[in-house]
């Protein structure tokens, strides 16, 4: 573990980085655009200057960017911060903490938004069925046949679809 | 009734032959998207479109023909002006197929009660995973895709495809499994 070259950072720095990355994924991942750079500055950094916090939140946001696309596991993510706490410009070992225990915390779920933005197609949203016995009719071999009637209800990302319902026998 | 000449006599018997039993409820469905198919492969230009009309317009005139119990030469009266402009060997078709098969329609209540519900015809299914995409280098999601071939009650087969996730299709299969089991016991 490398030395820290300051001061160890007050703990408010590691829940304020925790807060900006949770902001970024927010966003990013999860879908929710009311949480703004503004917003962010605003709640966390507010004595920062405009650009010094966006600077900061591009950087997070990168690296977190490629975490998340490499979906990378502990040991991944142990060489890559280590290599970004060695870089020019790079963070610090305690910033690597905060991104190593956000990324343990929220791998899957950021994991899952992105494989549904990437899911185009229709997907099967809900599903329900019944058994019928058709008791009359008037094509005799129709006759206590046993009809199962399923209605899937198929749609693509947030989109309520059409509900098909299907005969089966 | 131009569109119609295009098909070759033999497709459009074909095509005659599966709108009876289809009003026979011998089958599903008439499938049409795979006719067309095979008519394009061919070398005639004609769309899925045009050949579900046509499919419908039979449909409804041998249906009808059942209902009223029309002999051939009614039948051949019922289309009326356009006799003139059906080709030769549409007509012969008509002619052919009514004459051997159109005593034995019988047709049902049954096609307007299942107005809301499709007939289940064939399913397909693969097994994909999605390695990576602009969003995530590294993805490597394992999914089903299924294509449900359905047909609604005019006789009309259309696909519905759609994917699911491994847990999602875990879940499909245990409701036919518990579906497979009702279906045993009733």
């Amino acid at each position: 573990m490398a030395a820290p070259e300051q001061q160890p950072p007050p703990p408010e720095g590691s829940k304020l980085l925790s807060g900006l990355l949770s902001g970024i994924a927010q966003t990013t991942y999860y879908g929710n655009a009311d949480i703004t750079e503004e917003l962010l500055r605003g709640q966390l950094y507010p004595e920062a200057a405009p650009e010094e916090f966006r600077a900061l939140r591009a950087k997070m946001g990168g690296l977190l960017q490629s975490i998340a696309s490499a979906d990378m596991d502990l040991n991944q993510l142990e060489a890559f911060l280590t290599a970004q706490t060695k870089k020019q410009g790079g963070i610090t070992s305690d910033q690597a903490a905060v991104i190593a225990k956000f990324w343990k915390n929220h791998r899957v779920k950021i994991h899952e938004s992105l494989i549904s933005q990437s899911r185009w197609d229709n997907v099967l949203k809900n599903m329900n069925w019944r058994v019928d016995l058709k008791s009359q009719s008037r094509h005799v071999d129709q006759i206590n046949t046993p009809v199962a009637i399923v209605e899937m209800e198929l749609g693509r990302n947030g989109k309520v679809g059409p509900c098909e319902r299907v005969i089966t026998v | 009734a131009d569109k119609i000449s295009l098909i070759p006599q033999d497709f459009f018997a074909e095509l005659c032959e599966q709108i009876i039993q289809h009003l026979n409820h011998k089958i599903p469905g008439i499938n049409t998207a795979e006719l067309c198919q095979r008519i394009q492969t061919s070398g005639i230009e004609i769309n899925a479109g045009d050949l579900a009309k046509i499919a419908n317009i039979f449909s409804f005139l041998f249906s009808t023909a059942a209902r009223n119990n029309l002999s051939t030469e009614e039948l051949v009266i019922t289309l009326g002006n356009a006799v003139s402009t059906l080709p030769k060997h549409a007509l012969q078709v008509i002619r052919h197929v009514w004459n051997e098969q159109g005593k034995s329609i019988s047709v049902s209540e049954d096609a307007r009660n299942r107005a809301s519900v499709g007939q289940f015809v064939d399913m397909k299914w693969k097994l994909g995973v999605a390695m990576s995409s602009d969003t995530c280098r590294s993805l490597r999601f394992p999914y089903v895709a299924v294509t449900l071939s359905v047909a609604d009650p005019s006789g009309q087969v259309t696909d519905k495809s759609f994917e699911m996730s491994i847990p999602q299709f875990k879940n499909f299969f245990r409701q036919f499994k518990e579906m497979a089991a009702v279906l045993e016991t009733v």
